[in-house]
Formats: structure tokens, sequence, C-alpha cells
């Protein structure tokens, strides 16, 4: 079992440390803004990359956790008024509980099910949110959520310890028995099954678990912009949340998460270039795809550390 | 009765044509084209274009759509798919990158706004009491049509035998002296134009906008998997249950319900028969 190195663990306090104290040193509302939402998206690609960067099993409809999540924090935020802390673990269940619903009948399956069963199921839920509007509320989607914290510095704060606590438990679950399993699917899935390993239950759990993940940030980000709309569960979200994972360096978790943050930060930075932002977007997924194939955070980082190994 | 019987043909004809190119172009070179609802839905735009704006008649405009777009899925073969073929992930990513790219581009130059494409046929026609408009009648012949004369190309002619061999084996076809990579652009031509013109043929009936193209490629992946991956008579068969599924669910139920019929038939596939009704591949 891999150790977490010193240096690694320095680079993650210093990284911290400064994404903490960003908002205190420059005090802009505006940036705190912008902060919460890359550490959102920072747990929505970690997530991501635990199931599908292990496993590699691509999951194209990330959106439909989040989606999930979020509707959920809504529907109980307007409909049953409850207390906002409650929406947090209930998100968390109505995820887990799409995840159980997609994954069961596809992740048995070899071959592009899986994929296209998530693509297709986060495509149908955007669409039911606009048919059955009376519910939903269509396109305007749902107002009126309480914020969790009202002061926006603390709430940033609590994200990020969200997302920290994100980062850590899914790299250690990656580095134990459990994450090495989930490798070796990917690698060769036929092989595992033969050495008597439980490859469904595996591939099942651990989406459920990047489901929870993203469920909870669904509903971190429906308490911050207090409502929710269908564009959640766009399929730009899901793939805006692959290139992330991409940028960062596939299986790597950290990488995904410090990618997330940097390209939100970007796209922030690129607000003025209006409808242009996804082509720049996707143009930089093509780009990736054809000269950076591994990723750029995640294999920047180890060369520049290798020395101190 | 006689309605659901001639509107559930209609939206089968044009299932079936969008659903038989994805699962050609899957079935031959193993790629699954998440661009293939952006060919669709650029297929919709160049009619709009060439009927709208330049005032083409029709008989020039909708080949000549069919064709652009083809043209479009070889270059995208060619150029983006193929030096990644390597991997059924970056070859999943570049194409639902493409399909993105379009749809942004179709928006930027075209607007979100709703686009209006003259009918090709404005008599309505009279089946047996039931009014139907002569358009969703054309897209029915023709679609029967496209799938008639695609079978016949496959088999019966060399270069449908060579698609057919290549599709079975692509390395044995290739050691057989096959151009494999020219079949793949062939293919992708035929995959590429029967989804174009799918889009040219109910643009005038649906409502033309950029993201008109990711639902119907969602119901051609449900078609798809429930007809069996890379089968063609598989996904005929697929088309024409999903089809009249959603006509019958809507004049019984209600069309809000129709979007939950293809998610249905998938989820119960994978879970009773997961190699589809014709797939003969083993799915796990």
């Amino acid at each position: 079992m891999r150790q977490i190195s010193s240096i690694d663990l320095a680079g993650g306090i210093a990284v911290v440390a400064v994404l903490a104290l960003a908002p205190i040193v420059i005090s802009s509302n505006y940036l705190t803004g912008v902060l919460t939402v890359c550490a959102i998206y920072g747990i929505w690609a970690s997530s991501w990359d635990f199931m599908s960067g292990l496993t590699g099993r691509e999951n194209f409809g990330h959106s439909l956790f989040i989606g999930a999540g979020a509707y959920t924090a809504g529907f109980m935020a307007t409909i049953w008024f409850t207390n906002p802390w409650y929406s947090l673990p209930a998100a968390v269940v109505i995820a887990v509980a799409f995840s159980l619903i997609v994954g069961f009948p596809t992740l048995r399956l070899r071959g592009p099910y899986f994929a296209l069963a998530m693509l297709s199921a986060s495509a149908i839920l955007q669409r039911l949110c606009l048919i059955f509007w009376e519910y939903t509320g269509g396109e305007e989607g749902l107002y009126g959520l309480d914020p969790l914290i009202r002061n926006p510095l603390q709430y940033y704060w609590f994200v990020l310890a969200i997302l920290v606590v994100t980062v850590i438990v899914l790299t250690l679950l990656a580095q134990s028995h459990w994450g090495l399993l989930l490798r070796a699917i990917r690698g060769d899935e036929a092989t595992c099954q033969a050495a008597g390993i439980n490859v469904t239950f595996y591939k099942i759990a651990s989406l459920a678990i990047s489901a929870a993940f993203a469920g909870l940030g669904g509903a971190l980000y429906a308490h911050y912009q207090l409502q929710v709309s269908p564009p959640l569960f766009s399929v730009v979200v899901s793939i805006t949340i692959i290139i992330m994972c991409y940028v960062g360096g596939i299986g790597s978790i950290y990488g995904a998460a410090i990618a997330a943050i940097l390209l939100t930060l970007l796209t922030e930075l690129l607000r003025g270039f209006g409808e242009y932002r996804l082509w720049i977007y996707t143009l930089t997924l093509m780009l990736i795809l054809f000269f950076l194939p591994n990723g750029l955070i995640a294999p920047l980082w180890r060369r520049m550390t290798e020395r101190f190994r | 009765m006689l309605e659901i019987l001639i509107y559930g043909a209609v939206s089968s004809a044009i299932y079936a044509m969008l659903a038989v190119g994805f699962t050609l172009i899957f079935g031959v070179a193993r790629i699954l084209n998440l661009a293939h609802g952006a060919f669709y839905a650029l297929g919709a735009y160049a009619a709009y274009v060439f009927t709208s704006l330049l005032n083409l008649p029709l008989l020039l405009a909708a080949p000549l759509a069919v064709l652009l777009v083809a043209g479009f899925g070889v270059l995208m073969e060619r150029f983006l798919v193929r030096p990644l073929r390597a991997s059924q992930l970056a070859v999943l990513m570049i194409t639902l990158a493409v399909s993105l790219a379009v749809e942004q581009a179709l928006f930027i130059t075209f607007g979100s706004e709703y686009r209006n494409v003259p009918s090709f046929v404005a008599d309505k026609i009279s089946i047996g009491g039931v009014d139907i408009g002569g358009q969703r009648l054309l897209a029915l012949v023709a679609g029967i049509l496209v799938l008639l004369l695609l079978w016949l190309f496959i088999q019966r002619t060399r270069l449908g035998a060579a698609i057919l061999a290549v599709s079975q084996d692509p390395e044995a076809a290739q050691y057989m002296g096959i151009p494999t990579n020219r079949i793949f652009s062939i293919v992708m031509a035929i995959s590429a134009g029967t989804a174009a013109l799918a889009g040219v043929l109910v643009s005038p009936f649906l409502t033309v906008q950029p993201t008109m193209g990711l639902l119907p490629m969602v119901k051609a992946f449900a078609i798809v998997i429930v007809g069996g991956l890379g089968s063609i008579p598989g996904s005929i068969i697929a088309s024409l249950i999903l089809g009249y599924s959603e006509t019958i669910v809507a004049y019984l139920v209600s069309t809000s319900w129709t979007e939950l019929v293809s998610l249905v038939a998938v989820v119960i596939t994978l879970m009773i028969r997961p190699s589809g009704i014709l797939g003969r591949r083993a799915a796990f």
C-alpha cells in the first residue's frame, strides 16, 4: 500500500492554506463567491474521478447526481420548509438511490452501456423537469432556498472544508485495498472476476460513493445559488467535470480537484467571451485529448516533486 | 386506433433512420458516435438555410443538406476520431466534444430561438378518416425507402459485402485486401447522411433549435440497446417497438410520459436480455 508522502501532504496544506486565506487577503464578495463555486466543482470533479478514474468506467451523466442532490434540497426547502441542514443528508440519500437505479442494470455489463445509460438518464431527467413544471418550476426552477450559513465567507470555508474532507476520504479509499481492486478492474476485469473478486459489487459501490459526494455538492450548490434549475442536469455540466478530471490527470483525485478550481477560475476570466466560452472549453478538451492524454496537473506535480521522494 | 397506427409508423421511421446509422458505425468501426445527434441537428439547420434563406427548391436543398452533413461526418472521422481510435474512451470524449462544438456553433450563428422550415408537402392527406400532414407521410415513405435501399446496398453490392466483412473481423478483412479505413469513411458518410436526412425530414414539423439533437440521440441509444448494439434488423424492430409504445402512451396517458418510455425500455432490456433483441455479441 502506498503511503501519502510528506511532500504531497505539504503541497496539499499549502494549497488549502492559499485557498482559505485568499478571500481574506483580497476582500471581495465576488471572489468569495467564485471560490465557493470552485470548491463545489472540486467536490464534483474528485467524486467523478473516484469512480470513473479508478475503474475506467466513464460516467457521462454525473450531472444526474448533482441535479438530484440540488433538487432534493430545493424540494425540501420550498415544499416542506425543513431546516436547510437536513437537505445535505437527504441529497446524499437521493443521489445514492439514483446511482443504484442506473448502476444495477448497467454496471454488471461490459461495453458502453453504463456511459450511454448515464448520459440518457441525465438528459431525460432534465427534460422531465421541464415537462412536470407544476412541481419543478420548469425553466425557472425552484426559488427561495435558505442559505446554510448567512456569512458568505464562512460558507466558503465550510464548502472548502467539505472539499478537503472529500479529497482526503476519496484519496484514502483509493489508496486502500479497495482502491487497488478498483484499479485492477480498470486493468483487466476478466482476470479480477477469475480471481474471485465480486467486480459488479465494487463498481456499483464505488458509483454510490461517487454519487453521494456529487449529491452533497449539488445540495451545497443549491444553498449557495438559493435556487435550482434544470441546467444542473445538463450534459454541459457533466462534460465540464470530465474535462476537469482530464486536465487533472485521470485517477489522481487531488489533480481533479485542483484542475476544477483552476478551470472554474479560468471560466470566470473568460466570462467576457460570453457565448464563445463553451467553445473554448470544448477546444481545450480536444487539445488535451490529442496532446496531453495523461492530463496536466498530476503528472506535472509528480515530476516537480520527484527529487523529494 | 388508425391514428395510433399511422403516427406510430411515422415516429418509428424517423427513429429507425437515426438508430440504423448509429448502430452501423458502431458495428463496423466500433465508434460509439456521441455526435450522432449533432448530425441530425445539422441536417435540420442545413434544410433551414437552403430552403428559408436561399430559397432553393426542395429537390435540390434536401440532397445538398444530406451531402454536406455526410462530408462533415467523414472529415470528423478522418481527422478527429481516427487518430484516437486506440482508446474507446477518447473516441467517446472527442465525439461528445464535436457534438457540443456543433451545438454551440449553431447557437452562436442562429441564436436559440426556434426556426421554421417551410413544409415540403403542404397538403393534408386523409387515410381512412384520419387527417395526416403530408410532411409526416413523406418522412414515413422516405424512411422506409432509405432503409430498404440501405439493406439492398449492404446485402447485394460488393461494397456492402466489404462492410459486412469489416464488421465481422476488421483484421481479417484487412488481410483480404479490403481497405478498412476507406470502409470506415464510407460507413461514416452513410451514418451521418441518414441522420441528416432524418433531420431534414422532420424540420418542417418539429422545432429546429440548437439543442434539438440531444433527445433524439438519447432515443437512438435506447433503440440500439433494446435492439442489440451493432444489429441493423434489431434496431429496426426496436424502433417500431419504441415508436409505437411512445405513441400509445401519448394517446392513452399523456405526452408528458413519453420521455420515460425509452428509459424504462432500456432498463428492462439491460435487466432481462442485455445483448438486446437481436444482439449476437454477448454483452457480459
